[in-house]
């Protein structure tokens, strides 16, 4: 039976990347249809598919074999003689085959885990050497890694098929002796495929006669590139763009026919029926193939203890040093709780042998403390006593009975996952070079991110290979909606439709094929943003290395999830806008107010903060900033730290769509009782009120009410958040109702419990990660409250990141009584910077000014920008001409740009020009009552607005741009030195309507007034109603809001529903649009800057918002704001 | 001296608006671009009224109510650029084409025989409108005032002598722009910056100031704002048009008398062309038929436009010969014109015949005096003519490979003399060569040495067997055994009949599954016996079609 089996030895997925059309799931799942026992991945150059590979196999109980197709070096005759010698100091016939001197692909099979560290070896050799995609490599550095490899002898692109095409039948007999010589007599087979080509035949003709008088064995594959016939196409389709061709210029370039599918091995010994050797020997080989993954030798790193020391006892005194900080002045019922918890997870962390991964990660955050680099551990480690002693997690998992399985457990077999949040930026690259030099380069690596097709990237590659002109591409990648949400009839199919392509058309049903049969196949390998990976030994033993696109770093070729399946440890450091937002608002309080700012002692319940939460008065704020966020605050009414986590946790797929948010609302306004679904849950659900919020409750409801153990919960937690399994959540559920009809639960409560359950399928929080983003959380709302003005700095110069564009930042800002200056030449640095305001204290609430950094200038380059810092912190600009000439690196577009934004207007202003200072002082002296006029009274209008904004009154910004054009011409040596004064110029001034769209278009901001704040007599005529008039509104009443779209949101969870956020001068209103409406008015909705809407005021529990029924452009002005809009 | 502008606003329209005038009241729309990716390129008054602009697309304004859509076309263009052109001409003999929308014509001399300015202008827009286009036209005392005024006012506009920067004020700068190119872009946005909206705006600038910042250029246009430039116009050149014709006074019917008044035409061509030092390399020769006769082959060149864009009318009958070197020998070109016609007879009586050639440089180079000599040029296009007149046009010339798997994937080009034949590089076999390398020896038939190429040992002997295709292939029975055949069967050559004793295969191949015409084959190299022995052929089958073929046979 044995000897009539055939195994597949050379297949490539996906993972080749455009060079195979299947997934290895798809590879695996044929295999198991034909009762293939075994079957092995050849990747192009790595092993990147294996590990999915792997899991595939091991599920479906298939021998997974692993290896991978090697490119090896063209040897060049400076490089051949330099092996030659190599070689000749080895042996003494060896001579370079001419078959080496072609760049070729080996296909490698590891027999041991010594040659599947040697196959890593050499693969990161080759990698790190060379550019993405063009490593090769060298002859030495097979020898070298031989050991434990099998060798075959490949197919067109393998080293036999070359020697015969460039020297006929000796070269190719040379070839294999050479092969033979590096790997060993027995770990060579000719490979033999069968493909129906003549010229193929004709090879294997030599390749027979070769293994015959060599006397190594034959071996039949079908060097598949996919898993049946019908994916030839797509292969086709990649060969075409791999080459940067279309399909029809692609001409021989593509595959003469579709025989490279998983062929059954009925229909392979039909193909080798006159040679059954070359079948029975890929049984033989199979055999010998012994390595698998469960055997991959990954041991994360000890840490270096002191003599004398163990890594448990180094870490119990650690520990017990952090508990003394951590709960040293705490009540003594919650020391005693938090020293049973702390030893019971040493305990557990001892028996698991992990003391010294938690060493690794204290000693980093160690260093981040030492260099001053804000950190904080979240995930799941926030759910350990032990962690919160190290000072790894803020947040105290004993006072806040979190639990600890979800972390680690005893049964799961699994390493913990510690998550740090660092600032975004330089800081945490600060860190990641820290790991790297302590680990060394082949020690460290970020994890992969496999960048997939997806319908955009799919719809534009799949055009482009079939040679669809550009504008086409464009459109249809254009009509690829970008909503979050997608209606019933948002499908590709109609969305081809809707970009007017129609799906009769035989090529555009084609096209439309492809499109869809290439969705998520592996299109290259990304970088992970913050996922590294540490080993005890060296890391390219375990998985190939590769140069990331960051010089210094280098990438493993698995992502995240496959390395977690795989065993491997991983610290996530995860860049968090909001982290260097933080850090930045700490260092400008310190530089401004003098004021040093502990986020670690913050007072825990500061009434300003919370009734500001109360009031969802949240732009800026971390995580409970959306439209969401803030309809929900109000009602939750958060009144300390643990209603954040709960805020900051419940506005979220899982939670939205179990239908658990309003339930918990109105229980907690008393509306409806407390229901526990059953008494024995009532521990669990006790602080939710009965709602089920966080992924450990769902897991200790698991526990409770269906005998789940820990490790059982971990494997439902992995289920409800793995997108590759559904089918792990149904049999899941199947033990889960099994479980509770045991403990006597209720048909109905059982319900409930699955559907809280499986929504959590589409994300819910764990406890242990809200409580850690609820600090965060806490930690900006306390310092836009208290210190509004570095914190609107820091959040503009971390820009982008939340939920707002800048223009709206600031003008909360402004609202909140912060002076925002505009860019100036003579004040402005790079970033936003705090000074003095120019205002008494009278006319504003904060004597501190914030000015907009010259990063504000769009188009303007940063180095231009500090070029011209650098000049001024010299001398001032005397005039145009003077910073023209003295900052060279400024182009004219710049320069025009920081004209028109006013930002030039106070060089001309500038005393040395007047050569009166006295005189400044006095305009200076006259503008303030008309800058106060302005703000105060908020209701300008288009007209009666004084024409000047401060610093404008007499160098207005045409006079800059007058004197900008004259000032980049240049006039030639002769005139060259001739001083010319900053004149004004024969322009008009520009109105207020031409400022707006200057700002708008320089800036993408104005810090004048709202342009709404010109219309408003306008707008009341019209019965427009301010968005800060709406809380005095009865619920019902029919009315008109109208503003600037600054958001538009169209929720996955909401149903079609679509949700406006529109700014007046006096704050934000919301607009809640239905499905039927938007459809109406698609485009109005989608694109107009200014919008009125008319509806009915809904105020339920002071959540405000206006449900349209009719919408209308409102024309404002031609400056060109910009919405935030989510996809 | 006064000037006159004559300019056609949304010119695209109205040029297809002259063959559908019905279409003047409604909201129309020239869309440009291939579909479904149409966007507007120019509307009319209407339609602008109506919210429509140029640069939105078809899906945008399609539901627009009473919109009619039409595609550019590029030909009435031209026509209605024509119909302009001759319009001012009628006027006066200088002309200027400004693009294809603006004529600027000298009116000096002219009042004496038109009357004052006003009226010549009015004159102006009453012929353009006879001609079905409605144009603006504007008079001043230099062409560039005549031309921004037309551009800027509708209807009639007479610009007095010394008011030009008072009249021109109140014009938009854009009118200065009449083409967008990337400097006219910068200036305009320079302009926009600078808060210069209008004319009179650009025109109050301190001549000295704007020199010093934009230059020559941004004086130019001051003065062109401020009514100021003085130039000459450039005239229009016709181009140099060679043709003859020759109305007959009785209707021709035998080819033979034609040649004759063709040949007599070619001297006088040719003799033109000689006197300008010109050859040519395209003659096109056009025949009126007597009785609007019309045939199927004459409908479809009547499609063809002549250089001026003008539909043929259709009892023409219209011949282009293209020669692929210049020549100037009328005893040639007679000839090729009677093999021609001889090819495609016109198939009616001639009225008139009109004989058109295009002007080209001579041909001047030599062949090197020890190459070998090649057939001269005159013979062998004669040669090739008569070939074509014999087999089909499509089926002469030299053939070109295609980069492709399909089987004779090639196509015909024409014929044209190359360089001195270069030899091959020895053992530079195409891929795509018809060669026959192995067959399989899986399927356990012995294989005659013969047919073995590739890597034997002994490469010095590589053996190539050639492969004669049949044309058309010959369509074969065939009987299967085990899936392989087994016997063939042909009823209309009995030679090709009868046992297979072996074959290899099947060779497969497919490909263009992306387009209409996918292909997938599976070849067999078969040896059958014959009654004259053993013959080896190329045996296929369509596997989509289910055809068998016997595609050649191997020597």
């Amino acid at each position: 039976m044995l000897l009539s089996m055939y195994i597949e030895l050379h297949s490539r997925s996906a993972f080749s990347f455009l060079e195979g059309a299947s997934l290895p799931e798809s590879l695996v799942a044929a295999c198991a249809n034909l009762n293939m026992p075994a079957i092995a991945l050849l990747d192009r150059d790595g092993v990147y598919g294996s590990p999915r590979f792997h899991m595939a196999a091991k599920k479906a109980r298939i021998k997974a074999h692993i290896g991978a197709e090697v490119t090896c070096e063209y040897f060049s005759p400076q490089r051949r003689s330099a092996t030659e010698q190599i070689t000749n100091h080895k042996s003494k016939d060896s001579s370079v085959s001419l078959c080496l001197c072609g760049g070729f692909r080996l296909p490698l099979l590891v027999s041991s885990r010594l040659g599947y560290q040697n196959l890593c070896r050499l693969i990161t050799k080759m990698k790190l050497r060379a550019a993405k995609g063009e490593g090769t490599v060298r002859e030495e550095e097979l020898r070298e890694h031989a050991a434990g490899v099998i060798c075959l002898t490949g197919d067109d692109d393998g080293p036999l098929a070359l020697a015969l095409t460039h020297g006929g039948m000796e070269e190719a007999r040379g070839c294999v002796e050479k092969l033979i010589g590096i790997f060993g007599r027995d770990n060579v087979y000719v490979e033999l495929q069968r493909h129906f080509h003549r010229e193929q035949e004709e090879r294997n003709h030599a390749a027979i006669e070769i293994a015959r008088s060599l006397q190594i064995p034959l071996l039949a594959t079908n060097g598949v590139s996919y898993a049946t016939a019908r994916e030839r196409e797509l292969c086709d389709v990649f060969t075409a763009l791999r080459h940067h061709r279309t399909l029809a210029t692609a001409g021989r370039l593509l595959a003469r026919n579709s025989e490279r599918y998983l062929k059954s091995p009925q229909e392979m010994q039909t193909l080798f029926a006159d040679l059954p050797e070359a079948i029975a020997n890929t049984v033989e080989l199979s055999s010998r193939l012994a390595f698998t993954f469960k055997d991959l030798g990954y041991e994360f790193p000890k840490y270096p203890v002191p003599e004398g020391e163990t890594m448990i006892s180094f870490m119990r005194e650690r520990t017990g040093e952090g508990f003394q900080q951590r709960y040293g002045r705490s009540a003594s019922e919650l020391q005693s709780r938090a020293r049973c918890q702390i030893e019971r997870e040493l305990k557990l962390i001892e028996e698991l042998d992990l003391a010294g991964y938690f060493l690794i990660v204290w000693d980093l955050v160690r260093f981040c403390r030492e260099e001053n680099i804000l950190v904080q551990g979240r995930g799941s480690a926030a759910n350990s006593a032990v962690c919160y002693s190290l000072g790894i997690t803020a947040v105290d998992a004993v006072s806040m009975e979190l639990l600890f399985e979800r972390f680690l457990s005893e049964e799961r077999g699994e390493w913990p996952d510690i998550d740090l949040d660092l600032p975004s930026g330089d800081q945490r690259e600060r860190v990641i070079q820290y790991l790297y030099k302590r680990y060394g380069e082949r020690g460290a690596a970020m994890t992969a991110n496999v960048i997939t097709y997806r319908s955009r990237m799919a719809s534009r590659e799949m055009g482009k290979a079939l040679g669809f002109d550009p504008e086409t591409l464009d459109k249809v990648s254009a009509a690829v909606s970008t909503w979050e949400y997608r209606d019933a009839n948002d499908t590709l199919d109609h969305r081809f439709r809707y970009a007017g392509l129609d799906l009769n058309h035989p090529r555009l049903r084609k096209y439309f094929e492809l499109c869809v049969a290439v969705q998520d196949l592996p299109r290259h390998l990304g970088q992970h943003s913050g996922g590294m990976v540490i080993c005890q030994g060296q890391l390219d033993s375990v998985v190939p290395l590769e140069p990331a696109s960051m010089p210094g770093r280098v990438v493993v070729q698995w992502d995240k999830e496959d390395c977690a399946d795989l065993g491997i440890i991983k610290v996530d450091l995860l860049g968090l806008g909001m982290m260097a937002v933080l850090e930045d608002s700490l260092q400008l309080i310190h530089n401004h107010h003098g004021e040093e700012v502990d986020l670690a002692h913050l007072p825990p319940d500061d009434p300003t903060v919370y009734s500001t939460l109360q009031k969802a008065d949240t732009i800026g704020m971390f995580q409970i900033e959306s439209r969401a966020q803030m309809s929900c605050l109000p009602r939750l009414r958060p009144k300390c730290f643990y209603d954040i986590v709960v805020q900051v946790a419940i506005i979220r797929p899982g939670p939205i769509v179990g239908q658990m948010v309003n339930p918990y609302l109105r229980r907690r306004m008393g509306r409806e009782p407390v229901n526990h679904l059953h008494p024995s849950l009532e521990p669990v659900l006790g602080r939710t009120l009965g709602v089920p919020l966080f992924q450990e409750q769902l897991l200790r409801i698991a526990m409770v009410a269906a005998n789940f153990t820990g490790g059982e919960a971990e494997e439902l937690r992995r289920a409800m958040g793995f997108k590759r399994s559904q089918a792990r959540m149904k049999d899941i559920e199947a033990r889960l109702r099994s479980g509770m009809e045991s403990n006597g639960i209720s048909r109905e409560a059982q319900e409930q419990i699955i559907l809280s359950i499986t929504s959590f399928a589409l994300y819910g929080f764990p406890e242990s990660h809200a409580a850690s983003f609820a600090l965060i959380a806490y930690a900006s709302a306390y310092l836009k409250c208290h210190y509004l003005a570095a914190f609107t700095a820091a959040l503009l110069n971390n820009q982008p990141m939340g939920f707002y564009r800048p223009a709206t930042i600031v003008k909360d800002a402004q609202r909140h009584g912060l002076k925002v200056l505009p860019i100036d030449v003579m004040k402005s640095e790079w970033q936003c910077t705090l000074g003095q305001s120019a205002l008494s204290n009278q006319h504003s609430a904060s004597p501190v000014a914030l000015r907009l950094g010259l990063r504000y200038a769009r188009g303007l380059r940063e180095e231009a920008a500090k070029a011209l810092v650098q000049q001024r912190n010299l001398a001032p600009f005397t005039s145009i001409r003077d910073l023209v000439h003295r900052v060279p690196e400024l182009r004219k577009d710049e320069l025009n740009t920081l004209a028109e934004i006013g930002a030039l207007n106070e060089i001309g202003n500038s005393p040395r020009r007047h050569g009166d200072t006295e005189k400044t002082k006095n305009l200076n002296k006259e503008f303030v009552p008309t800058a106060k006029s302005a703000t105060e009274n908020s209701k300008p209008e288009i007209t009666s607005v004084p024409s000047c904004l401060p610093g404008e009154f007499v160098f207005h910004r045409r006079d800059a741009l007058w004197q900008v054009e004259r000032a980049v011409r240049h006039s030639g040596p002769l005139l060259d030195e001739l001083p010319e004064p900053d004149t004004n110029s024969p322009l008009r001034p520009m109105n207020s309507e031409e400022r707006l769209v200057a700002d708008f278009r320089g800036t993408g901001m104005t810090v004048g007034p709202h342009p709404m704040a010109y219309h408003r007599a306008r707008m009341q005529a019209m019965g427009i109603h301010k968005a800060s008039d709406l809380s005095h509104i009865p619920d019902g009443q029919y009315l008109r809001i109208g503003g600037c779209v600054i958001c538009r949101q169209r929720p996955g969870t909401a149903k079609g529903f679509v949700f406006l956020s529109i700014e007046d001068e006096t704050g934000v209103a919301n607009a809640i649009v239905m499905p039927d409406l938007f459809q109406k008015n698609r485009l109005l909705l989608s694109s107009a800057q200014f919008l009125m809407v008319e509806g009915i005021l809904q105020n339920q529990d002071n959540v405000i918002s206006v449900k349209a029924e009719r919408v209308l452009p409102l024309s404002i002005t031609r400056a060109e704001t910009n919405s935030h809009d989510f996809y | 001296m006064p000037f006159a502008c004559i300019f056609v606003p949304d010119f695209p329209v109205e040029a297809l608006l002259r063959a559908e005038p019905a279409l003047r009241s409604q909201s129309l729309a020239v869309l440009e671009g291939r579909a479904p990716l149409q966007k507007v390129f120019v509307v009319n008054e209407n339609a602008r009224r109506a919210g429509m602009n140029p640069g939105m697309s078809r899906l945008q304004i399609e539901p627009c109510a009473g919109l009619v859509l039409r595609a550019r076309s590029l030909p009435q263009e031209a026509a209605a650029h024509a119909a302009l052109l001759d319009c001012a001409q009628s006027f006066s003999p200088r002309v200027e084409a400004h693009g294809c929308d603006t004529i600027l014509l000298d009116l000096a001399g002219l009042q004496p025989l038109f009357g004052p300015l006003p009226k010549i202008a009015r004159a102006l827009a009453r012929r353009a409108s006879d001609l079905g286009l409605e144009a603006s036209v504007a008079v001043a005392g230099n062409p560039d005032t005549a031309a921004l005024a037309a551009r800027g006012f509708l209807g009639v506009t007479v610009i007095s002598e010394g008011k030009e920067a008072k009249q021109l004020g109140s014009l938009p700068v854009e009118v200065l722009f009449a083409n967008s190119t990337q400097e006219s872009g910068q200036l305009l946005e320079t302009f926009s910056r600078w808060g210069i909206r209008k004319l009179r705006d650009l025109a109050a600038l301190p001549d000295v100031a704007l020199s010093e910042r934009l230059g020559q250029a941004g004086i130019h246009l001051q003065k062109l704002a401020r009514g100021a430039t003085s130039r000459t116009l450039v005239p229009f050149e016709p181009p140099l048009i060679f043709e003859e014709v020759i109305e007959l006074e009785y209707p021709l019917v035998l080819l033979e008398p034609l040649a004759f008044l063709l040949g007599r035409l070619l001297e006088q061509l040719c003799a033109r062309l000689e006197a300008r030092a010109l050859a040519t390399q395209e003659l096109r020769l056009s025949l009126e038929l007597q009785n609007g006769y019309q045939n199927d082959e004459s409908a479809e060149l009547a499609l063809d436009l002549d250089g001026r864009g003008r539909p043929s009318p259709h009892n023409l009958f219209r011949r282009t010969l293209r020669i692929p070197v210049p020549l100037l020998d009328s005893r040639t070109f007679l000839k090729l014109l009677q093999l021609d016609l001889k090819a495609h007879p016109p198939g009616a009586p001639i009225v008139k015949i009109q004989l058109a050639a295009e002007p080209v440089r001579p041909r001047t180079a030599q062949n090197g005096l020890f190459l070998p000599p090649s057939p001269e040029p005159e013979k062998l296009e004669l040669t090739l003519a008569r070939i074509a007149g014999i087999v089909g046009e499509d089926k002469v010339g030299s053939f070109e490979l295609l980069d492709t798997h399909r089987p004779e994937g090639f196509r015909m080009q024409r014929f044209v003399p190359s360089e001195p034949f270069s030899p091959r590089r020895h053992g530079g076999t195409e891929k795509n060569d018809l060669h026959f390398s192995g067959p399989m020896s899986s399927l356990n038939f012995s294989v005659p040495p013969c047919l073995r190429g590739g890597f034997s040992s002994d490469s010095s002997d590589d053996l190539v067997t050639a492969l004669r295709i049949f044309r058309p292939p010959v369509e074969v029975a065939v009987t299967l055994q085990d899936g392989k055949p087994a016997s063939i069967n042909c009823p209309k050559n009995k030679e090709m009949h009868g046992e297979i004793l072996w074959a290899a295969g099947p060779w497969r191949s497919s490909g263009d599954w992306w387009e209409q015409e996918g292909w997938a084959r599976d070849e067999w190299d078969i040896a059958v016996q014959g009654e004259a022995g053993i013959a080896l052929y190329r045996l296929v089958r369509d596997r989509l079609g289910g055809r068998w073929i016997l595609e050649g046979t191997y020597d």
